[in-house]
């Protein structure tokens, strides 16, 4: 009774409470409407089974989740489990029922739109820790103040539902498709012209950006892919072909990391978002990036251009880049090494594709050194320094010149001994530049004393250019002395008279009659007489030549031009020797013996005093042209020629390699040629000093007429003695004559002779002093040691 | 009753209260109490459910439809 008591009144109660609209309080209740409810509450008395309680609130859970009410159902459940723990007294014990009636009651509700009430905000916060949520339509952010964690989850988890319901496609495809994007297939929704979804797709402008970021790792990975498949097939290379492979396996990464990503989208439980996707992302778009640079930068390069241009590429702080861009360049070098390691050592240039810096053009044996290898700048890599890279060259070079000039295979032993030394082939590689240039020097060294020792032993390159000097540069004296003797006579005829052979024949026994006779054949058989080309009136003395022959190999040093060179100094000197070989031939004529002292006597007196004027003033030039022409060749033989030579030996013995050999010797012809007045400075004193040495021979010919005629009485006079005794008396007119006729001749004679002698004296100084007042502004300094030989007393200076 | 069970019973009809303000059921608070002590006392939940539904469905006919 008690409990019927008590049920009564909640009924009414209850009742009262149903029919209350919210304005009116507390009217008494309707009885009728108490008898109706107890009426209808007695109806169904009969209990029938209830599901389950967690069935039930799961129920309710499940058609809040259907109705798309995803948070009511998450706070749903959350209650349910707060109000499932209460127990014991004054909770709810029959909580089973009362989830039912809600449930009845709500779908009853829901299916009657007229009833559902606009819902209420309720946003009391009470202070034990409950959480109010407020409904937006449009969805907005939750407002949490002093959440524990649980209500920092369900707000994520809010979030999470509140994007996803923004978008029309899920996360998880999104996700699919970027990744797919990035191996360079077309996504499903992303396309390849832009890398945007295409806004017939509702998403929000955060996820576009996000996916437009996340697909330039596909754009990056389609322009390195694109260019490796371009390159692996066609012919570009082989430093390209290795780019491509080092590229590849930077890429071979990157596939096996898009692998692992995509396994995780596909799995349910890995949560794959844009967002994670993104954190994935940023060390292969780095990578990528970079390998987008260089292939950019590499498009149109090849061989050793193309490695500079990434060795300036690798210059990075960062210590992940420089790894990568290190492993990257060890296989790109790595041919560009071999290539250089096979032209070290063996000489041999393997470059189909012209991609090393060291070109090759087939020459002739004699111009091989100097044109055969060049190095091409273009090609050369910047972690290769010029000199180093002139090593290169040399090293090669001088195997191919040993090969092919001297025929020497001995070297071969050389290479595997330097690389028995030298690092091994794994050691060889980018970033080792030390290694290379230690096998370089290894290499150059052995190689560089051996084909000296081939030049100076077998060649016989230091006799040669001593043989140069002693022929060519008139170093050997008795020789010079005597072909001048015997040659002189035969080159004052008309050139074309003169034969060659002829001169050979006078060469030869000049030769014989020296000691160059003791010399060796193979030196001896080079010397020969050349003609130059000569034109009408050309005499002997302007195209007599010697010339020296020289073959391979030593005509890398020897070349045409340099022979020219030698020459010219030869002929410049065959003139000087021919100039003082007259003057000197002058001082025998005028070597006073008893025959002319004897002719003399017997003249009258005037013209006795007239030939001593005359034979004075010839005298006194005579000396001043003598002396000239010693302190002038002195000059040349001793300043000139012997300085230079002993310079030259010096650096012959310090010589290390032919590049060297080559320089000096092409210094010492270069001082030779502008310290004897032949260089281009020179030019208006070298003139000046072939007007000197004409003037010089024109008094010769004047001194011997004059000679001539104080001795050619005595010959008279001693065929007179001898036919004195014969009846016939044949004397020469002069004596015979009246001394009148005797001193009108002779005075006639000697005048002609003074006038000559005076002209050309007068010439002779003239063209002297301007030889001398030239010589000060050479700028040799040198020539002044010529001007002082010449002029030590500072007469000419003075007389100016 | 005491301060424990008076603490409990009033967060037990605060989180009904929520609850049903999710599933949008329209009840108030005093209107539940009355709805739980039925419940307690083992009514039918869906008597009390019809009784909910009759009572809203149309607003109460008073005096003309007189039920005996």
């Amino acid at each position: 009774m008690e409990s019927d008591r008590r049920v009564g009144d909640l009924v009414r109660e209850l009742v009262c409470h149903l029919q209350n609209n919210p304005s009116s309080p507390h009217p008494n209740p309707n009885s009728d409407h108490v008898n109706y409810a107890i009426r209808i509450l007695s109806s169904r008395m009969t209990p029938f089974i209830l599901p389950d309680e967690a069935a039930i609130a799961n129920s309710i859970k499940s058609r809040l989740a259907k109705q798309a009410k995803l948070s009511d159902a998450l706070s749903f459940a959350d209650i349910y489990s707060r109000f499932a723990s209460k127990t014991g007294p004054g909770s709810v014990t029959n909580k089973r029922s009362l989830l039912y009636l809600l449930k009845v009651i709500s779908e009853d509700r829901n299916s009657n739109p007229n009833l559902q009430s606009h819902r209420t905000f309720s946003p009391s916060v009470i202070s034990d820790g409950c959480y109010s949520s407020p409904r937006l339509k449009n969805g907005g952010v939750l407002t949490i103040s002093r959440a524990p964690i649980s209500l920092r989850n369900t707000a994520f988890r809010d979030f999470a539902t509140l994007v996803k319901g923004e978008n029309d496609v899920s996360e998880e495809d999104l996700v699919t498709d970027v990744l797919s994007v990035c191996q360079g297939i077309e996504g499903r929704y992303v396309k390849f012209d832009e890398y945007v979804i295409s806004d017939s797709m509702k998403l929000s402008k955060a996820t576009k950006i996000m996916i437009q970021k996340l697909c330039e790792l596909g754009l990056l990975f389609r322009k390195v892919n694109r260019y490796i498949c371009d390159n692996m097939v066609q012919d570009v290379g082989i430093v390209a072909k290795a780019f491509c492979i080092g590229l590849q396996d930077e890429v071979l990464e990157y596939h096996k990391l898009l692998a692992v990503l995509q396994s995780e989208s596909v799995n349910p439980k890995g949560n794959l978002s844009l967002r994670r996707l993104a954190v994935w992302f940023v060390e292969p778009t780095v990578k990528m990036r970079q390998m987008g640079a260089l292939v950019d930068s590499c498009k149109d390069l090849k061989g050793g251009a193309m490695a500079g241009a990434i060795h300036l590429q690798a210059q990075h702080g960062d210590p992940l880049f420089h790894d990568f861009m290190k492993r990257l360049l060890l296989k790109v070098c790595c041919p560009l090494f071999e290539i250089v390691r096979g032209w070290v050592m063996e000489g041999d240039l393997q470059d189909l594709y012209s991609e090393f810096f060291v070109l090759e053009q087939s020459v002739k044996p004699e111009c091989l050194w100097r044109e055969g290898y060049q190095i091409s700048y273009l090609m050369l890599p910047s972690f290769i320094s010029k000199s180093l890279a002139n090593r290169i060259l040399r090293t090669g070079k001088s195997i191919n010149f040993l090969k092919v000039c001297c025929e020497d295979h001995s070297w071969a032993d050389l290479a595997t001994e330097a690389t028995s030394i030298s690092p091994t082939r794994g050691g060889l590689g980018y970033g080792e530049t030390n290694a290379l240039e230690s096998l370089v020097t290894e290499a150059e060294y052995r190689i560089d004393k051996h084909l000296m020792h081939t030049i100076f032993s077998r060649y016989k390159f230091k006799d040669h250019c001593l043989a140069i000097k002693r022929f060519i540069l008139l170093g050997q004296g008795d020789f010079v002395q005597y072909l001048m003797e015997i040659v002189g006579p035969v080159l004052s005829e008309p050139a074309k008279t003169i034969s060659l052979l002829h001169l050979s024949g006078l060469l030869e026994k000049a030769i014989r009659s020296s000691s160059a006779q003791y010399d060796d054949r193979d030196i001896l058989d080079r010397l020969k007489v050349k003609m130059m080309p000569h034109g009408i009136k050309d005499r002997g003395w302007d195209v007599f030549s010697l010339d020296y022959d020289t073959r391979v190999p030593l005509n890398t040093v020897f070349t045409e031009s340099v022979m020219g060179s030698y020459l010219r100094i030869f002929s410049f000197l065959w003139k000087i020797r021919r100039v003082e070989h007259a003057v000197l031939g002058v001082w025998k004529a005028m070597k006073p013996n008893l025959t002319s002292s004897h002719f003399f006597t017997k003249l009258p007196k005037a013209v006795r005093l007239k030939i001593v004027l005359t034979s004075r003033k010839c005298q006194v030039l005579w000396d001043e042209m003598n002396n000239f022409i010693t302190s002038l060749q002195a000059y040349i033989m001793f300043e000139v020629l012997e300085v230079t030579w002993s310079k030259f030996c010096n650096e012959m013995e310090a010589a290390k390699d032919l590049d060297y050999l080559i320089a000096a010797h092409d210094k010492y012809l270069v001082t030779i040629v502008e310290k004897s007045l032949l260089g281009e400075n020179s030019e208006t004193l070298y003139k000046s000093l072939l007007m000197l040495f004409d003037v010089i021979l024109r008094f010769t010919s004047v001194a011997d007429r004059l000679c001539e005629f104080k001795t050619r009485n005595t010959e008279s006079k001693t065929k007179e003695a001898k036919t004195s005794k014969s009846k016939g008396s044949e004397t020469d007119p002069w004596l015979n004559e009246g001394r009148k006729a005797v001193t009108q001749r002779a005075s006639e004679f000697l005048g002609v002779m003074g006038q000559d002698l005076d002209s050309v004296s007068k010439e002779y100084s003239s063209v002297l002093k301007g030889f001398i007042s030239q010589l000060p502004m050479q700028q040799h300094v040198d020539l002044k040691f010529l001007m002082f030989r010449i002029d030590f007393t500072e007469f000419y200076s003075l007389a100016t | 009753m005491d301060q424990d069970s008076a603490r409990t019973a009033s967060e037990s009809l605060e989180l009904v209260f929520q609850m049903s303000n999710i599933l949008d059921t329209g009840l108030d608070r005093h209107t539940l109490s009355v709805l739980i002590a039925l419940c307690d006392l083992g009514l039918n939940p869906e008597a009390l459910a019809a009784v909910v539904k009759e009572f809203r469905r149309n607003p109460p006919v008073t005096s003309s439809t007189s039920v005996n």
